[in-house]
C-alpha cells in the first residue's frame, strides 16, 4: 500500500488503540465519484467496525462499534454475539456519551477540603497518587472494602482475588439487587446462575411482575425472543401467536404489551402461582412424564390445599371486571388450565414480585410451575447456560444484599474496615437514606478511593480519586448472564484511546500492580488486564473446542475473539436441574402473605427508569431525554397515581405531590395513569442525585427526587434484601404545579387518531 | 469505474405486534443522524423532536385497558403534500422511492411542516448545542442542521449511498437483505430494534422482506381493504398520500368481532 497521509494516520490511529477490527464490516475507504458533490459526498477516511461489549448499562451486550478517525460514533449490537445477536437496547448508545460526556474526571484528584466539599486539587498519577494509595492501602488493607458495579469476568475475578488477597473483602452493588431472586434459583433448580427463557418458542408465558421488555435481566434478547413469540415465522406458517399473561401490581412496560394484565395486590404473586399448581395436580393436568408424587412427596394435591383457588381467589386482589363474569377461583382455574394445556409455556417472575417480605417464597412459588409444565430445559421453556469454560473466571456477579450493606456500614463504624475502595458504585445515592450508609463513610478514620470516572454521591466523599478508562477504552472480558443456554465469553477491547485532555487509568492494572507490589503474585500474577486476558485465552485455545477449533494457535484464536467480539460453543450446554423431592411441599411450608412496611393509603412501587435504571445513567443527556415508554415522562421523577383517584384527590397533571412513607418523604410531578390500580402509588428510580454532572443534577428538589429514600431500611425478604415493592405510602399535594416534561402531546395525535387508531391498528386474531 | 444503476425503491414495514414500545430505536437514530440533545425546555417548550417516535394510546378504561404504541417516522409518500408547497424545492421525491430534504436550499418556510399530515417534519428553532467533547461523536456522514431550517427522517440515506458505494459500485454486487444487513446499511432504527419489528428493503427485490406486503396493500387499495392477505395497512390512507411505510395491524385475541379493522 502507497503510504500516504491518510494511510499513515490511519495505521497509526489502529496500532496506538492496538485494537482488531471486527470482521462484520468490510472497511473500505469512501471515495465518491458524485457529479454533485454535497457536502456529505465529501466524507473522507477509513471507518472501523470494532467488536466489544456494551458496559455496564446493557447487561451483556455483545456490541459493534464504528470509530473514524480515531473518535467513536456509534454503538451497534454485534450480529455475531449470541448473546443479542446484533440488536441492542435502549442503553446501549449511552456509552458514547460516557466516552466524550464533558464532565469525565479528568486525572487523579487529591482532597483538600472537608470530606464531602468537593475541594480536590489535581495531582499525578506518579509518584503522587500511586504512592498515597500505596501507602494506605498497606496501612489499611486489613478489614478493608472493594465496592464495585456488579463484575464478571477477568476483572470479577482480579477484584475479588485483590480484596481477599491483602485481607479484605469485594461486594458488588445493584440498588435493585437480585439476591432474592438468586436464592429462589438456587432454592428451585439449586443452580447459580440464572436462567434463559426461549420466549420465542413459548406458546404461553406468565409474567409476574418481571418486565422482562424494559430493565429486567436480559432486557434485549428477551425482547427479540418475544418479537418472535408474537410473530415470527414459525407463528405466520402456524397461525399460533403466543400468548401473554402479566401479573404484576404496576402497568410497566411488559404489562402494556400483555395480552392479559392482571393487577394483583403486591406480594401475593407467591400465592396466585401456588393456585395454579394446586389446580394442574389436582386436574392431572401436569405434562407428560412429571412425577407429581416426587415433587410433593407423595401427597398429591393435598400438599397445595390451603392455596386452592376458591381459598385464596378473594386475598389477591385482581379486580373482578377482569374475571370475565367467573367467581375468581374459576378465572384461577381457567389461567391454570391455558398455562397448563397452551405450551410449551413458560412462568417467570422478579422485579417487584420478589421484593417482599416473602419476596423468596413467591420467586420460588412461581418458578417451580415450569417443572408441572415440563418447561425446565426444553425447547420453549427455561435453560440454563454452564458457567465460565476458564474456572477462574467470576461467572455471576457477587451481590451483596441490605443486610450485607448493613453490615459494611457497621465494620466502618465499628473501625474495622478503615479503607474503602469503590468502583462505579454508588451506594450513597442506590441505599436507602434510613441505612445512613453516608454518615458511615462521612468519617476521619477511613480512607476512601474512589475509581470512578464521574463525580457522583459517594466518589464525592472519596479523599482520593483515581479514574478509571471508561469501557471503550479499557480490556475486559465477560460470562454473560443470562447466557445464550451454551458457554460465551464476551471480550471487550478499547476501541479509542482517551482523548488528549483525559488521563484516565485501567482499575484493573492499577489493582494487579498494587497486588505485585504486596507480594500477592500468587493469585495475581498478571501485571496487565490485558495480559490475564490472553493467558486465558491459551487455556481455552487449549480445549479446542467451539470457536478454538477455528483458530491455528492461541495468537490466532485471541484475533479471532477479538473480531467476532469473543468465543463460544455452542455445543457445550446448560444443565438440566431436576426437581429436588418434595419441593412443592417446601416451598408450601414457607408461603406466608407480604408484610407492608408502614401505612398509608397506596402501597408504594418504586421501579427502576426505563434509561436511568436506577440513576447510574443519570448523567448520560440522551437517557434523560428518551421518553419512559408508557408515561412519555422525561428529565423528571414523575408520581404515577390512577387518573380517578388522582382527581378524586383534587389533583391534577403537573401538580407536585408529596409521598411519605414512614421512613421518608420525597416530592414528584404527578401523572395521572389510567391504567395504574387505585390504591397504589408508582414513581420511578433513577432521579434526585445532588452531585455530579449537571445532567444528572438539574432538576429542583421538587421535580427530582429518589425514590429509594422512601424504603425501609429494615424491611426485608427472606434473604435479607430491601423489600422495596412492599411499603405503604401516603400523598398529598403541595399546592404547588409545574409543566411536566413530558413527549405525550407534543404531536397531535390526529394522524392516527381513533378513525384510523382503534379501528386500524387492532384486529381480532384470524 | 461506472456500473449498470440498479432501480431501487425503499420502502419499511413496521409490525405493530411485534413493537413493545421500548424506544431503542429513537435513541439509535439520534445517535446516528446528529439530532440535538432533547433538553428539559425542548420539551417545557413542545420542541423536543424526534426524526423517529414512538406514540402511545390509551384504549379502554382501568382495569380493562390497554397502551398500544406505534412508531412513526417520515413516510417517505409517493404523492408527498410536503413537497409541492416548498417553494425553493428542497424538499423532493428522489428516484429511490425517498422522499428527501436538502438542508442547504431549505428557506424555513415551514409550509412543508404545516401540510404533513403525519407531522414528521421538524424545524429547528435553535442552532444545536452541544459540549464540546460530546461533538466527537457526531457521525461525520451527516450534515448538523442550523438554525432556521427543516429536518426529517431520511430512512438514513447516508448508509445506503455508503452501500451503493462499497456494494455496488466497487464490488459489483448488488444491496439487497443481505447486503445491507451485512454491510451495515440498514437504517440505524431498524438495525436496532430488539423485537425486529422493523423492516426495510426494496420493493423492487423479488426476494425482499418487504415485497410481499407492499404487493398485497397496493393491489387491494382501502376500497379493498378488507380483502387483504396481509395485517398491512397504511397510515391515513384515506389521504391518498401512498407511504412507502406500511403498519401490520396489532393482534389482539381479546377483541371481539365487534372491534374487527
Amino acid at each position: 500500500m502507497k503510504l500516504t497521509r491518510r494511510n499513515f494516520l490511519a495505521w497509526a490511529g489502529l496500532s496506538a488503540v492496538g485494537a482488531v477490527a471486527c470482521d462484520v464490516i468490510q472497511d473500505e475507504e469512501l471515495s465518491l465519484q458524485s457529479p454533485a458533490s454535497l457536502p456529505e459526498d465529501l466524507v473522507k477516511g477509513r471507518d472501523n467496525w470494532y467488536a466489544t461489549l456494551g458496559g455496564q448499562a446493557t447487561d451483556g451486550e455483545g456490541v459493534i462499534v464504528r470509530v473514524m478517525e480515531g473518535r467513536a460514533k456509534k454503538i451497534q449490537g454485534n450480529p455475531k454475539y449470541p448473546v443479542n445477536q446484533g440488536k441492542q437496547s435502549v442503553r446501549s448508545e449511552s456509552g458514547l456519551q460516557a466516552l466524550y460526556h464533558p464532565d469525565r474526571i479528568s486525572g487523579p484528584l487529591l482532597r483538600t477540603g472537608p470530606r464531602g466539599s468537593g475541594q480536590y486539587r489535581a495531582i499525578q498519577w506518579e509518584p503522587d497518587a500511586l504512592d498515597i494509595f500505596r501507602r494506605e492501602l498497606r496501612a489499611r488493607s486489613q478489614g478493608m472494602v472493594l465496592i464495585t458495579e456488579p463484575l464478571r469476568g477477568t476483572l470479577g475475578m482480579i477484584a475479588e482475588r485483590f480484596a481477599t488477597s491483602v485481607g479484605g473483602s469485594h461486594l458488588g452493588f445493584e440498588a435493585l439487587d437480585d439476591t432474592t431472586y438468586r436464592a429462589a434459583v438456587k432454592g428451585v433448580f439449586d443452580q447459580d446462575r440464572l436462567p434463559d427463557f426461549d420466549i420465542g418458542n413459548a406458546n404461553y408465558v406468565i409474567s409476574f411482575g418481571a418486565d422482562f421488555l424494559s430493565t429486567w435481566k436480559g432486557s434485549t434478547r428477551l425482547s427479540t425472543a418475544y418479537g418472535d413469540f408474537r410473530q415470527g415465522s414459525k407463528r405466520q406458517t402456524q397461525g399460533s401467536r403466543g400468548y401473554l399473561v402479566h401479573v404484576d401490581p404496576r402497568f410497566s412496560l411488559t404489562a402494556a404489551n400483555a395480552d392479559e394484565w392482571l393487577p394483583i395486590r403486591p406480594g401475593m404473586e407467591g400465592y396466585l402461582a401456588l393456585s395454579l399448581a394446586y389446580v394442574i395436580i389436582s386436574e392431572g393436568m401436569q405434562a407428560e412424564g412429571v412425577d407429581v408424587d416426587a415433587l410433593t412427596n407423595g401427597q398429591g394435591a393435598a400438599a397445595l390445599a390451603a392455596f386452592a383457588p376458591e381459598q385464596i381467589a378473594g386475598q389477591l386482589g385482581i379486580p373482578e371486571q377482569l374475571h370475565e363474569g367467573k367467581s375468581g377461583a374459576e378465572k384461577i382455574r381457567d389461567l391454570a388450565s391455558n398455562f397448563a394445556h397452551h405450551g410449551p409455556s413458560i412462568a417467570l417472575g422478579g422485579d417487584n414480585a420478589g421484593a417482599h417480605t416473602n419476596g423468596q417464597f413467591n420467586l420460588m412459588a412461581i418458578y417451580v410451575l415450569n417443572y408441572l409444565t415440563g418447561s425446565v430445559g426444553s425447547n420453549g421453556g427455561m435453560r440454563f447456560s454452564p458457567g465460565s469454560p476458564l474456572g477462574n473466571l467470576a461467572d455471576a456477579a457477587k451481590i451483596g444484599s441490605a443486610q450485607d450493606w448493613a453490615g459494611v456500614a457497621g465494620d466502618i463504624r465499628s473501625g474495622r474496615t478503615r479503607l474503602v475502595l469503590v468502583h462505579d458504585a454508588n451506594p450513597v445515592h442506590g441505599l436507602p437514606a434510613s441505612m445512613a450508609f453516608e454518615s458511615a463513610l462521612n468519617r476521619d478514620d477511613v480512607f476512601i478511593v474512589s475509581f470512578s470516572s464521574f463525580m457522583d454521591e459517594t466518589t464525592a466523599l472519596a479523599d482520593l480519586i483515581l479514574p478509571d478508562r471508561v469501557f471503550l477504552e479499557g480490556w475486559g472480558d465477560d460470562v454473560p448472564e443470562p447466557g445464550p443456554g451454551y458457554e460465551v465469553i464476551g471480550m471487550q477491547q478499547p476501541v479509542v484511546n482517551p482523548l488528549s485532555d483525559l488521563d484516565p487509568r485501567s482499575f484493573g492494572d492499577i489493582l494487579l500492580s498494587m497486588a505485585q507490589e504486596m507480594g500477592q503474585e500468587g493469585a495475581l500474577p498478571w501485571t496487565s488486564v490485558e495480559e490475564a486476558m490472553k493467558s486465558g485465552v491459551e487455556a481455552l485455545y487449549n480445549t479446542g473446542r467451539g470457536t478454538s477449533s477455528h483458530a491455528a494457535s492461541a495468537d490466532d484464536l485471541w484475533n479471532l475473539m477479538l473480531r467476532q467480539g469473543g468465543w463460544w460453543d455452542e455445543d457445550a450446554t446448560g444443565p438440566a436441574p431436576t426437581a429436588p423431592s418434595g419441593i412443592l411441599n417446601t416451598i408450601a411450608a414457607q408461603g406466608r402473605e407480604p408484610g407492608y412496611a408502614g401505612s398509608g393509603d397506596f402501597y408504594l412501587l418504586p421501579f427502576a427508569h426505563n434509561t436511568l435504571l436506577d440513576g447510574r445513567l443519570a448523567h448520560i443527556p440522551w437517557m434523560q431525554g428518551v421518553p419512559d415508554p408508557v408515561t412519555t415522562v422525561t428529565w423528571q421523577t414523575w408520581v404515577e397515581l390512577n387518573s380517578s383517584t388522582a382527581s378524586q384527590m383534587g389533583l391534577r397533571e403537573g401538580d407536585i405531590v408529596s409521598v411519605s412513607t414512614d421512613a421518608g418523604s420525597i416530592s414528584g410531578v404527578l401523572y395521572p395513569n389510567p391504567a395504574l390500580p387505585p390504591n397504589v402509588v408508582a414513581v420511578p428510580l433513577g432521579q434526585g442525585r445532588k452531585v455530579g454532572s449537571d445532567y444528572a443534577t438539574s432538576g429542583d428538589a421538587r421535580e427530582s427526587s429518589n425514590a429509594l429514600d422512601l424504603l425501609s431500611a429494615s424491611h426485608l425478604t427472606e434473604s435479607g434484601a430491601l423489600a422495596w415493592a412492599g411499603h405503604r405510602a401516603s400523598v398529598s399535594g403541595t399546592g404547588e404545579s409545574m409543566k411536566i416534561a413530558k413527549f405525550e402531546g407534543i404531536f397531535p395525535a390526529r394522524q392516527i387518531g381513533h378513525t384510523a387508531g382503534e379501528a386500524v391498528i387492532i384486529v381480532t386474531n384470524h | 469505474m461506472v456500473t449498470s444503476r440498479i432501480d431501487h425503491k425503499w420502502g419499511m414495514v413496521v409490525d405493530l405486534d411485534r413493537c413493545n414500545g421500548c424506544q431503542a430505536c429513537v435513541v439509535a437514530c439520534q445517535v446516528e443522524n446528529n439530532l440535538p440533545i432533547n433538553d428539559k425546555n425542548s420539551f417545557l417548550q413542545n420542541r423536543a423532536y424526534e426524526w423517529i417516535r414512538i406514540e402511545r394510546y390509551w384504549e379502554g378504561d382501568y382495569p380493562n385497558i390497554k397502551a398500544r404504541f406505534i412508531p412513526v417516522m417520515c413516510q417517505h409518500c409517493e404523492n408527498a403534500p410536503c413537497e409541492p408547497v416548498c417553494p425553493v424545492f428542497a424538499t423532493y421525491r428522489n428516484d429511490e422511492g425517498l422522499n428527501v430534504q436538502i438542508y442547504n436550499r431549505c428557506v424555513g418556510t415551514r409550509y412543508c411542516i404545516n401540510n404533513c399530515p403525519y407531522q414528521v417534519r421538524f424545524f429547528n428553532y435553535w442552532h444545536p448545542n452541544w459540549p464540546e467533547r460530546l461533538q466527537n461523536q457526531l457521525n461525520p456522514d451527516v450534515t448538523v442542521r442550523t438554525r432556521g431550517i427543516t429536518e426529517k427522517c431520511t430512512f438514513c440515506i447516508q448508509r445506503l449511498r455508503r452501500g451503493q458505494i462499497q456494494v455496488e459500485r466497487r464490488n459489483g454486487g448488488e444491496l439487497n437483505d443481505g447486503t445491507l444487513k451485512a454491510g451495515n446499511h440498514m437504517p440505524a432504527c431498524v438495525q436496532a430494534c430488539p423485537t425486529n419489528a422493523l423492516v426495510f428493503g426494496d420493493q423492487n427485490d423479488v426476494h425482499s422482506p418487504v415485497k410481499p406486503y407492499f404487493e398485497d396493500v397496493n393491489k387491494y387499495n382501502i376500497h379493498h381493504e378488507k380483502e387483504r392477505k396481509t395485517r398491512g395497512y397504511r397510515v391515513l390512507e384515506e389521504m391518498n398520500t401512498k407511504p412507502n411505510v406500511i403498519y401490520l395491524k396489532k393482534v389482539d385475541p381479546n377483541l371481539g368481532d365487534g372491534h374487527h379493522g
